[in-house]
């Protein structure tokens, strides 16, 4: 892996990625004008959160190589936080989100502190685990409601508090300043001195353990932004749905669709998530249209076998296809 | 779009059944058109079964109305729906694939696409809770089959109409059924044991048993919730056996029942008396796999299969709807299914048009005999929350490879076999 | 709450902390030879099942009977798993790991709608095989005939496994997780073991999913239920060690059933994965692990 340090050479890459980003800023900004589908709009809505949601999994999971198969946690508290401050003591989401996603950050710090020194796989299993446990909790708790979940009624139509009765399109520019402010992050990453550590330190082994305490602090700081741009994501989810449960909110379906895009588009890239978003959430929602009256199970062979071949032809992801150098051209999770 | 031509195209087939019907109807070259209903239920994953059934419920509710059965209930005598000149009620079904966010999604296709008139729905709370909401914002009627958590019409919505009886109707009934079994036997129920599975289902029916108990003087030994889909029942089975109670009251789904009936027998527990809170319990898969260990396990139900004498809509209705679900008979939930479009499109024929305001006034001034139709209700009248006030549930008894019913005592088909006491 | 009560669910615990073990294995087995943790296995139980019930639908074949023959069929089809899967996968250049997990876990997604379309989705279940609805009873306590059988096929096949380790394959098995590189300098065709490794991996969880028709229902998703109490057993017990996997089902059978007495039955996972987070805190390779 060539580590260019030429000032010049890194400096024209990331200009160019900030003008594409910004070119595809204005782009998905105008999309849905010409659209007047609802259902499409909604899409389109759903695709944008995951992609912020991918990103903000891939800090960890791509960057940091981290594989959390547990994201689910922190968006489920963005969720919950947000709904309860809201209904029970009327505080706007657009402040709760904040709220949210501290609790969030909070909680990745506290899952990182013991899991970061577990190996690959054994970090993943640890995350699934707790993932499951606080779902399970969150089911038996009065508190949040348990099984039953909360509603979010519709009462008047305000951009403060999220809500618009039947429009689509306001939700669409919200999520879609969330991708970007996710990607942004994202690319801030990239270039910062942790991104270089990270790098650095995921292709060579033995560096890896030397640097273990070195990169422990940063990789604590990356779990806790991942966690906290999952949380925002969780919140506004659940204002456009107007209903979370334990189900919705911590599920394990979630915390694969949450990683799902950026191992499919390419993890540790800065658009990979974003292709992978692309490409998954309009297959796993339109299989409901075409599919699910006709075939009992085929959606779900389909979805299955494309990640097994995506994950066997493209390992380094979609974004490989468009002939980007991945930035973080090493390996995640090497075990060889 | 390739993919919502494909979709356009699975949906005629899925009509196609349906078709039949627009053979045996008189031709008019300026036939009125037809009125789109729309149906969200799981047609794809675990519940997929019970999606399939609602389908063909449905379907056969639809069949009834616009073809020529003559069924001796209202709407029965087929035709189509006269005030709108014989125009034929058309469903359009989606998939919610029993997850809240498609439930909502698909359902806000059917309104803004298909323009449906209103959607029925949808076996699970959680579905029907962001299907609901989505109805309102569009004022749409939603029409409730089968969810029967009583939180659902205390949401403050003005679009939300449910024929069903609540599991507070549900469970008030079970518990008069103690008080007047007990009299006329004079082994009247002194404990019961609740176990529940922790969703929203279970977790709502405990609630009500356990304040219904109270009230009736009736000791809660043991109030267990489990989670759902557990591999192993064996240690609420115990603490069931420990609490000894009269009448073991489950609020289950069909693969814990099934476990829970095993677990029980397994630990050498037979109770005296078990009374279901209907779902899994009287799902025809439970029969097949408990065996004889089903017999005497009684439930609630809202439906009666064997009141053809006072419901005589029953015996087409089910021959219809056997022949289309491969010899199934009506059951509760289906049942309930079938009256929930047979209610909507007699407020679409009453309101004389498909107007949405107009609709939602025709469904709230809904006056139906039970009678006239194939539930063993009082009739359907629905209050200010969307509720109908006039579901009156029934107790059943597996008695001998049948279901029959045994409670209210003056619509009851067979005595109860009641072991407590004893 | 008495003495027999306790002990009638421990005892129980204890059997279906047998049942965990064997399923665990399999898992151990295959990560502690090509570190790959197969997010499939539960499907593969879910197939040893449904195999069970069809064999025994068409030709009335008791479940006992059908250990032999589920076994290899499940051997062949961890095999041929391996073979055209996870052997690309062990291939491919970037990225391994994180492609290990999600080809498995895709795998595990497939096999799910796969059954759902095969079979539906209707819970099935076998009532007349021999084992079926009969209780032995050892004093107070009462046990399920059933379950008695499936803790003892287990430990026996546990056992087998044990024995199968001291062979020269068993050694050859080792060798080759230990360096896989270096291995076929002196003769061991990596391929050959990987693929008889996961057909064995396979064939245990086949075991485990027949004594299991016995005496619980069968559906696509019945898998996913046991497949996470298998990954909890294995990191608690420690990848790559039998006698670890051995332990742990057991912690985990008997902290499920005296959690779901003593505290909650709805919160009895809970208790198995609060051992799980304490012992990985505590120990993060595992009770046994050398990983």
């Amino acid at each position: 892996m060539s580590l260019s340090l030429r000032p010049n050479a890194i400096t024209k890459r990331r200009r160019r990625e900030l003008l594409v980003g910004a070119v595809l800023l204005v782009l998905l900004a105008l999309l849905p004008l010409p659209i007047g589908n609802v259902y499409l709009r909604g899409l389109i809505v759903l695709t944008l959160l995951y992609a912020g949601l991918a990103q903000g999994w891939n800090v960890l999971g791509g960057y940091c190589g981290q594989i959390s198969l547990g994201h689910a946690l922190y968006f489920g508290i963005g969720a919950y936080t947000s709904t309860i401050l809201f209904t029970r003591f009327g505080i706007p989401p657009t402040l709760g989100l904040f709220v949210g996603s501290g609790l969030a950050a909070l909680a990745a710090l506290l899952v990182g502190w013991p899991s970061f020194r577990l190996s690959g796989h054994y970090y993943a299993i640890a995350t699934l685990v707790i993932g499951l446990m606080a779902e399970l909790l969150v089911q038996n708790w009065g508190f949040v409601n348990a099984a039953m979940g909360i509603t979010i009624p519709f009462h008047a139509q305000s951009w403060l508090d999220l809500e618009f009765r039947v429009a689509v399109l306001p939700f669409h520019y919200v999520m879609l300043a969330y991708a970007a402010i996710a990607w942004i992050i994202a690319w801030l990453i990239e270039g910062s001195r942790w991104g270089f550590y990270w790098r650095a330190v995921k292709d060579d082994v033995e560096a890896a353990q030397s640097l273990a305490v070195r990169i422990f602090p940063s990789k604590m700081a990356a779990a806790s932004i991942s966690g906290a741009i999952t949380g925002v994501g969780g919140a506004l989810y659940a204002q456009y749905i107007g209903f979370i449960d334990p189900d919705s909110g911590f599920g394990l379906s979630l915390s694969v669709l949450i990683a799902l895009p950026a191992v499919v588009g390419g993890v540790g890239t800065l658009w990979g998530p974003l292709i992978g978003a692309a490409v998954l959430i309009p297959l796993q929602q339109l299989s409901a249209a075409w599919l699910g009256g006709a075939g009992g199970g085929v959606d779900l062979m389909i979805y299955g076998a494309l990640i097994v071949v995506l994950a066997l032809a493209r390992p380094q992801g979609l974004v490989s296809l468009f002939g980007v150098r991945s930035q973080a051209g090493g390996e995640v999770m090497d075990n060889g | 779009m390739v993919g919502f031509g494909l979709r356009r195209l699975l949906g005629a087939a899925i009509l196609g059944l349906s078709g039949l019907s627009a053979l045996v109807a008189p031709h008019a070259e300026a036939a009125p058109a037809d009125i789109l209903i729309g149906a969200v239920y799981p047609l794809s994953g675990p519940a997929a079964a019970i999606g399939h059934d609602a389908e063909i419920a449905l379907e056969t509710e639809a069949e009834i109305i616009n073809g020529h059965h003559n069924v001796p209930m209202l709407l029965g005598q087929g035709g189509g729906l006269s005030a709108l000149g014989g125009a034929k009620v058309k469903l359009v079904f989606a998939d919610s694939q029993n997850n809240p966010q498609i439930a909502r999604s698909e359902a806000q296709r059917l309104i803004t696409e298909d323009h449906v008139v209103a959607i029925i729905g949808s076996y699970t709370s959680a579905t029907a809770v962001t299907i609901s909401q989505i109805c309102d914002r569009y004022q749409v009627p939603y029409i409730s089959a089968e969810n029967s958590a009583p939180s659902l019409s205390q949401q403050g919505l003005t679009w939300f109409f449910r024929p069903s009886p609540t599991d507070i109707n549900f469970t008030q009934a079970m518990f008069d059924f103690f008080a007047a079994i007990g009299k006329r036997t004079g082994r009247p129920v002194h404990s019961v044991a609740i176990i529940h599975e922790n969703s929203v289902f279970g977790t709502d029916s405990a609630r009500v048993q356990v304040s219904l108990a109270a009230k009736a003087g009736i000791k809660v030994l043991a109030d267990i919730s489990y989670q759902a889909n557990s591999p192993s029942l064996s240690v609420e089975a115990e603490r069931l056996r420990a609490a000894n109670a009269d009448v073991v009251m489950p609020s289950s789904y069909t693969s814990d029942a099934i476990l829970l009936m095993r677990s029980m027998h397994d630990v050498g527990y037979q109770p005296k008396a078990i009374l279901a809170q209907d779902a899994g319990f009287i799902d025809p898969a439970f029969i097949k796999a408990v065996g004889p260990l089903a017999e005497g396990v009684m439930s609630r139900s809202s439906f009666s299969i064997d009141a053809t004498r006072t419901r005589p809509g029953i015996t087409i209705t089910n021959q219809l709807f056997k022949a289309r679900d491969a010899g199934k008979d009506l059951n509760d939930l289906t049942a309930r299914e079938v009256t929930a479009l047979q209610v909507l499109a007699d407020a679409i024929d009453r309101a004389k048009s498909t107007d949405n305001m107009a609709l939602r006034a025709a469904l709230r001034t809904t006056n139906i005999p039970g009678n006239e139709t194939i539930m063993p209700w009082e009739g359907i009248k629905f209050d200010s929350t969307g509720q109908n006030i006039e579901g009156t549930p029934v107790i059943l008894q597996y008695q001998h490879g049948a279901w029959h019913t045994i409670f209210p005592f003056d619509v009851a088909t067979a005595p109860a076999i009641w072991n407590i006491g004893k | 709450m008495s003495a027999a009560l306790i002990a009638q669910v421990a005892i129980g615990g204890l059997l279906m902390g047998l049942v965990y073990a064997l399923v665990a294995a399999g898992l151990s087995l295959i990560f502690g030879l090509m570190d790959v943790v197969n997010f499939a296995h539960g499907e593969l139980l879910m197939l040893a099942m449904y195999a069970t019930f069809v064999i025994h639908e068409n030709t009335g074949l008791d479940p006992l009977l059908q250990l032999p023959l589920v076994a290899v069929i499940l051997f062949g089809l961890g095999a041929a798993i391996y073979r055209g899967l996870i052997s690309r996968a062990l291939d491919v250049r970037f990225n391994t790991g994180m492609v290990q997990i999600f080809v498995t876990f895709g795998l595990s997604i497939f096999l799910v709608g796969a059954a759902q379309l095969a079979f539906g989705s209707d819970f099935r279940s076998i009532n007349d095989g021999f084992l079926s609805n009969r209780t032995a009873a050892i004093g107070p306590v009462v046990l399920p005939l059933s379950q008695l059988a499936a803790g003892l096929v287990c430990l026996i096949a546990f056992a087998a496994l044990v024995l199968m380790s001291r062979t020269e394959f068993g050694r050859a098995l080792e060798a080759t997780r230990e360096d896989r590189d270096a291995v076929a300098l002196i003769g061991i065709d990596r391929q050959r073991i990987f693929s008889i490794g996961w057909g064995i991996g396979a064939a245990t969880v086949g075991i485990a999913g027949v004594m299991l028709t016995n005496f619980y229902y069968i559906s696509p998703t019945v898998g996913s239920n046991f497949a996470l109490i298998a990954y909890v057993t294995v990191a608690l017990g420690g990848f790559g060690s039998l006698l670890g996997a051995l332990v742990a089902g057991l912690v985990v059978g008997l902290a499920e059933a005296l959690t779901a007495l003593v505290i909650d039955p709805s919160l009895k996972q809970i208790g198995i994965f609060a051992i799980y987070v304490l012992v990985l805190t505590i120990r993060p390779r595992g009770l046994f692990g050398r990983l």
